[in-house]
């Protein structure tokens, strides 16, 4: 049988045996391409999107990126860490909830399988499903180089439409995320055409506490409303302190769907995205007047 | 640049080496370097399921696995070794009796999906038996009949078949 070049088959493929030995890799003058669960790069260099790189650098076998470990309030998760493997472990189902339910949504089996949170990170899209809440959970990201390690808060660390704070000799190490505090509660809500495998319209999460109908502390995040997932800062300011009334409700409903620029594209329209910007926030909001536990889930929606 | 890599697994029970360039689809090295062509390429991009197979316990997909990423030793599953295995023995019989089958091409990624997620033996239910065949398209069945294939396959599974 004749044999055509496929995806990445005339790539070079790197398999270092442990962290520093990745990063003296990326230390090169021209360094390779960092390739973990290939859940995106594969797709990318298979449907023609991007030119296969020269070398392909494996992360997979890394034992430094796989941990997944809690220490006071907050929980470091190794790049590497596949959804499924964040999906069932312990202390993420008990301090981020929120996570559970985002990375349950990803793809399916196989793909939550394969893909790693540092690679949501790294592809940088703005319709993932993963940025969203780490900007609710005020996640650190780690990245490494041989000159060291450096700790940015996720809203630095998401620079503008598929571009991050990332220089091409780094990895992403782990992101560290903190648990949701005693009396929160978080959760999130997805619209796409339909629960698996779809890319979204639109996402968000909330974290949020209420002590007898007031609002202690509100965070919301959107995903595919900016060039970036995004917090909705004037929406949070105006929610704190307040009462959870309809008119509160009423009021941050407008701001978020007054505060977000979203685009047009092949998965909804502008219109669309700032009326259900809206949506979400009165519905994350709501939850708590009706007193249910976590996520709102997902929704398949035609717009 | 891109030399020949070599690799010895154990596929489907059986020991076997080969030498393939390292970037090159694990779906390409079963289907043309090892002529098990049981697993399918449907899109090649991750969304439709057919190319899936079982590397150490992991259901994945094989069109978005660099063949050099998996090790030595590895043990590898493909549609090829159901038959080797009384529980893939018993969900190929519930296939074809639930007639879950029309033109068959997802099946030996979906089938693959249903033999992982019952040699786990963890509880069931009609959500998590649906859910882990999310990966998997099937623009035949409509599914209904592979549901009911596989709750039927977990009612006589063997208890003696534990990891894959
Ligand atoms: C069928 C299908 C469905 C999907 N559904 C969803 C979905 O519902 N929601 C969603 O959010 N995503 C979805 N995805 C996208 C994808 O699964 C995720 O973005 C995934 O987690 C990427 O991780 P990966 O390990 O596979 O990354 P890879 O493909 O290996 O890498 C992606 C990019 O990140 C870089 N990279 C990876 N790890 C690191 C690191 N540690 N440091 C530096 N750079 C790194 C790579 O160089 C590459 O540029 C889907 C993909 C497929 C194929
Ligand atoms: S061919 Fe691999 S998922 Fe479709
Ligand atoms: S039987 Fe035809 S695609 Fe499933």
């Amino acid at each position: 049988m004749s044999v055509s070049l496929r995806c990445v088959e005339a790539s070079d493929l790197l398999l270092p045996g442990s962290l520093p030995e990745a990063l003296a890799m990326m230390a090169e003058p021209e360094p390779p391409t960092p390739l973990a669960g290939g859940t995106d790069l594969m797709v990318q260099c298979e449907a023609g999107a991007r030119k296969p790189p020269a070398r392909l650098l494996s992360l997979k076998q890394l034992p430094e990126l796989k941990g997944i470990d809690e220490a006071d309030d907050t929980i470091r998760i190794g790049a590497g860490a596949t959804h499924w493997q964040i999906r069932n472990h312990a202390d993420v189902k008990v301090g981020l909830p929120g996570l559970v339910e985002a990375v349950s949504m990803v793809g399916g089996r196989q793909i939550q399988t394969m893909g790693t949170i540092g690679g949501s990170l790294a592809n940088g899209s703005p319709a993932g499903d993963i940025a969203p809440y780490l900007l609710i959970a005020d996640a650190v990201v780690e990245v490494a180089s041989i000159e060291g390690t450096r700790q940015i808060p996720i809203r630095n660390f998401l620079i503008d439409y598929r571009k991050i704070d990332l220089k091409p000799n780094e990895l992403i190490v782990a992101v560290t995320c903190k648990v949701l505090p005693e009396g929160a509660k978080e959760g999130w809500r997805k619209l796409g055409p339909r629960a698996a495998q779809a890319i979204s319209k639109i996402m968000g999460n909330y974290r949020g506490k209420i002590v007898d109908g007031v609002i202690e502390s509100f965070a919301v995040s959107l995903g595919s409303v900016a060039p970036t997932a995004i917090r909705l800062p004037e929406v949070e300011a105006f929610l704190v302190g307040k009462p959870l009334s309809e008119e509160t409700i009423a009021e941050a409903e407008r701001l978020a769907s007054a505060s977000v620029k979203p685009i047009s594209d092949i998965r909804s329209t502008a219109e669309y995205r700032k009326w259900v910007a809206g949506r979400l926030v009165r519905g994350f909001l709501t939850s708590f007047t009706k007193g249910n536990e976590g996520s709102e889930g997902s929704e398949g929606c035609e717009s | 640049m891109n030399p020949e890599t070599e690799r010895t697994w154990i596929i489907n029970g059986e020991k076997m080496s080969v030498t393939f360039p390292p970037g090159r689809r694990l779906l390409d090295v079963l289907r043309e370097d090892l002529k098990l062509t049981g697993t399918k390429e449907g899109c090649g991009e991750g969304e439709c399921g057919a190319c899936t197979v079982i590397v150490d316990g992991e259901l994945i997909v094989s069109c978005l696995l660099a063949a050099g990423q998996v090790p030595d030793g590895a043990e590898i599953m493909t549609v090829e070794g159901l038959e080797k295995t009384e529980g893939g023995r018993l969900l190929q019989a519930s296939y074809v009796e639930k007639g879950a089958a029309q033109c068959g091409f997802c099946i030996p990624g979906m089938i693959m999906s249903s033999y992982h997620l019952l040699s786990r033996g963890e509880p069931l239910s009609q959500p998590i038996i649906r859910e882990a065949h999310a990966g998997n398209i099937c623009r035949c069945t409509g599914y209904e009949k592979i549901m009911e294939a596989v709750s039927a396959a977990a009612e006589h599974w063997p208890k003696s078949e534990a990891k894959s």
